[in-house]
């Protein structure tokens, strides 16, 4: 088989995304960059979080989030207004003819419309149905509001980012909206391949919060096992030194570490052997780890009348693990990056062309490819609903009249 | 592979990857990858030198007793697992890797990039023994470009992949998310790649192909919208501290200290939007709206209007003052009575013990027979209905599966065994 006649994974596949914000859509995006047919069903009554988010290219528009954007390369467009009665309907009748519906409502909002799993494999037997809010189908905090940014405190990570004597800060961002999507995506792409192989749909009921916990296993462990409680350690490690973040002469941070005796032997030879690195409670491993004070100085010495990149680029010589903290500027230009592709550049019809991340593996017989900008709300409502689903010009009409497809 | 295939093979035969068997050859970024495949149904062998592999002795050890079966590390990346010893870079060992590839779906390697050709681990020898694998590589920075034979480790993935440029604070530089979140992101990344892979094999004739996946590349996903926002308007998010970043500029503050920790809430607490009738009500029940509960007040927190940096810090110090007085849980559960999107900040503890994961049985109690105790480990991190996911027992011992794989799945004699273990192959 030529690699020309090979199908792209997921062709031939449609997904019904009801999902909104980071993760859902993330997910969805895995399956449209790599084949499927998936189509965002949203509303101008209720528009997506993200959509009003910034930052907006070409004004603050409905349209114009690159926010939005981002997580919606290669997939489609439609609006259903769910509070009209006829909403629902509509919806179910696209899900009739598709694989899989992605999901993210506060549990039972699917039901409330009359779209269950129950409901919906009536119509459609082999449906595959994922839905993903923040803590889960059951339990006391299953109808919890929040987003990414306070997930990420509830599971772990602000407890476990800062430093020892600050506050519990956590990363900058929405962490688990770039976490557990992938593990949603795996669980959802690993039924699929069931279904695939005996014909069976399913339901999977995620939890961010129960998926996010497995980013922190020998951390729980610790707790269950020994009962020790792990504390947030600046860029410290408990098990090499150096290892931290340090100031350059230019203002950039570089980081560096050493877990094995050899990386220290090479980053003693990059810095030329001073004698503060050859002292006896410097030679063992053991013995560094309670000098990491010390060891810190020494290196924001060094680092103080050097830039980041001649750092960089001494380290690097030296084979010594090391990296600049590259700045969202430094990443577009990222000579590695650059080489893999990472970044695509999409032309959107209003926000022209823009920057999307790609996925960070490469399949070198069926790639990932974006193969189109985020949709416009609505944009594919005609081709959809009259050509997918067969609608009547009399019934469009009549649905566009009465504010189904708003 | 049809249904029939499903009954028959190995790896727990409920599971949505239930018939596919997995190599995994990796280190810190494939083994958790290959242990979620395994929870989903594959059968997974892990492969390690006679000596153990070296992530044996990452910390923490149980009761901090440094030995290669008490690495706790270990323990959560490798549960459920089979291991075999093999010394892949002799040439009867590579043959014996050739013969398991034979008999597999994937192999998970994670090797230095211009290395791995050396040790038959390259995808064009596997594919000629083998047209049906998917071999996974997961390095540093992927298998091309300049940076491939780089040195990284979690820390430095983190600092070139741009995550790391967004955490910390302004006054004290970049701060690294504590735990290894470039392993744990490159992980279930790969782990999403496979599965493409997998579908893409049953939809082309059983074709299999190389996954080349980056940990720069994982780490470059996690930027929230960084990249847009410099894409767009040409500015630098970075990291904010307690507040949160927007566009450059440091926003309101999302953590505000209780009685007994911390609690996480966006827009001063919900006093900021939809929210903010309920939440002043709230505060005024115990009279410390302050000059808030007026109908001026409410009106601008409800329509969201522009603030003053002297009312920001009032709204702040209101929310503060309240949160300091109250415990935590009893804040969120209220917060969200209201509507209002509140989080606890837990501890490993408080997590463990959390009354909604405890609700919903989440904790697995895994038995180790050699110390004679169970441990509570995290749960199904997905719920399928049709093929639930299932922990598949704790990690294994050093080449603790030998005789059942060598023999059973190669069909390798006892002497054969024998004279593999003179020669230190296994």
């Amino acid at each position: 088989m030529s690699p020309n006649s090979l199908q792209k994974p997921f062709s031939g596949l449609r997904v019904v995304d009801l999902a909104w914000v980071g993760v859902g859509p993330t997910v969805s995006k895995y399956l449209a960059d790599h084949g499927a047919e998936v189509i965002r069903v949203e509303s101008a009554t209720r528009p997506e979080t993200l959509r009003r988010a910034g930052p907006f290219a070409n004004g603050q528009d409905i349209n114009n989030s690159g926010y939005y954007a981002n997580f919606n390369s290669s997939k489609y467009g439609v609006s259903i207004n769910l509070k009209h009665p006829k909403g629902p309907q509509i919806l179910k009748r696209l899900i009739a003819i598709s694989d899989v519906v992605t999901e993210s409502f506060t549990p039972g909002t699917m039901a409330e419309l009359g779209l269950s799993y129950e409901d919906l494999r009536k119509v459609r037997e082999d449906l595959l149905m994922i839905s993903m809010p923040l803590y889960g189908q059951t339990g006391p905090w299953a109808n919890y509001a929040g987003y990414g940014h306070v997930l990420q405190a509830a599971a772990g990570f602000n407890h476990l980012t800062g430093w020892p004597d600050g506050e519990p800060i956590g990363t900058g961002i929405a962490y688990t909206d770039f976490l557990v999507p992938h593990f949603a995506a795996f669980a959802l792409i690993a039924a699929l391949d069931y279904r695939r192989r005996t014909g069976e749909g399913q339901y999977i009921d995620f939890s961010q919060f129960e998926a996010a916990i497995h980013a922190l296993g020998p951390t729980i462990l610790d707790w269950t096992v020994n009962g020790q409680n792990q504390k947030r350690m600046g860029n410290r490690d408990p098990e090499a030194a150096p290892h931290g973040c340090y100031q350059c002469k230019d203002g950039e941070f570089v980081v560096i570490s050493c877990f094995t005796e050899d990386e220290w032997s090479k980053f003693r030879a990059a810095l030329g052997r001073p004698d503060w690195s050859d002292l006896e409670r410097m030679r063992r491993k053991w013995s560094r780890l309670s000098e990491q004070d010390e060891i810190d100085r020494h290196i924001g010495f060094w680092c103080e009348e050097r830039t980041a990149k001649q750092v960089f680029s001494i380290m690097r010589r030296f084979e010594v693990p090391c990296g600049i903290v590259k700045s969202p500027e430094e990443m577009q230009i990222d000579p590695q990056l650059r080489h893999r592709g990472h970044y695509w550049e999409l032309e959107h019809p209003t926000m022209g062309k823009r920057t999307y991340d790609g996925p960070s593996f490469r399949l070198s017989k069926t790639p990932g490819e974006l193969t189109k900008a985020s949709p416009l709300l609505g944009e594919d409502n005609e081709r959809i609903f009259t050509q997918l689903l067969n609608i009547d010009e009399e019934e469009y009409n009549e649905l566009l009249v009465e504010g189904v497809l708003e | 592979m049809s249904v029939n295939d499903l009954d028959t093979n190995s790896g727990f035969p409920t599971g949505a990857l239930s018939g596919y068997r997995v190599l995994d050859l990796s280190d810190e970024k494939g083994m958790l990858c290959a242990r979620l495949m395994g929870e989903m149904g594959a059968e997974v062998i892990k492969i390690e030198p006679r000596i153990g592999h070296q992530a044996r002795r990452r910390g923490p050890f149980y009761r901090d007793e440094k030995n290669s079966e008490h690495s706790l590390f270990w323990w959560a990346m490798n549960a459920g697992k089979y291991s075999v010893t093999c010394e892949l870079d002799s040439s009867e060992g590579k043959k014996i890797l050739h013969k398991l590839v034979e008999q597999c779906d994937v192999l998970i390697e994670t090797s230095v990039p211009g290395s791995s050709r050396d040790r038959g681990l390259d995808y064009r020898t596997l594919s000629r023994v083998n047209p049906s694998i998917i071999v996974a590589s997961i390095t540093n920075f992927g298998k091309t470009g300049p940076y491939r034979k780089l040195p990284a480790d979690d820390i430095v993935a983190s600092a070139l992949g741009g995550h790391m440029y967004l955490n910390g604070d302004p006054n004290r530089g970049p701060v690294r998310t504590t735990v290894q979140q470039a392993w744990a992101q490159v992980n279930a990344q790969a782990a999403v790649g496979i599965s493409i892979a997998l579908y893409s094999r049953g939809l082309n004739g059983g074709l299999g192909q190389q996954v080349d996946v980056s940990m720069q590349e994982a780490m470059s996903n996690a930027m929230d919208n960084a990249q847009q926002t410099w894409d767009i308007l040409k500015i630098n998010n970075y990291g904010p501290g307690v507040g949160r970043m927007r566009e450059g500029q440091i926003g309101a503050r999302y953590i505000y200290e209780t009685l007994d920790g911390w609690v996480a809430c966006l827009g001063y607490g919900g006093l900021v939007g939809l929210t903010a009738d309920s939440i002043v009500d709230w505060f005024n029940e115990s009279g410390e709206a302050h000059v808030l509960n007026s109908s001026t007040w409410r009106k601008r927190l409800s329509m969201m209007d522009i603030f003053t940096e002297e009312e920001q810090n009032l709204l702040e110090e209101v929310v503060a003052k309240f949160c300091k007085k109250r415990r935590k849980d009893d804040l969120v559960k209220e917060a969200q009575k209201r509507g209002a999107g509140w989080a606890p900040v837990y501890d490993p503890r408080e997590i463990v013990e959390s009354v909604q994961l405890n609700e919903r049985d989440y904790w697995i109690r895994v038995y180790h027979d050699d110390l004679g105790e169970s441990f509570f480990y995290p749960g199904p991190p997905f719920r399928l209905s049709e093929t639930p996911w299932r922990q598949r027992g704790r990690a294994p011992f050093i080449g603790e599966h030998n005789d059942s794989i060598y023999s059973n799945l190669l069909g390798l004699s006892s002497e054969d065994l024998r004279t593999m273990r003179r020669r230190m192959i296994v």
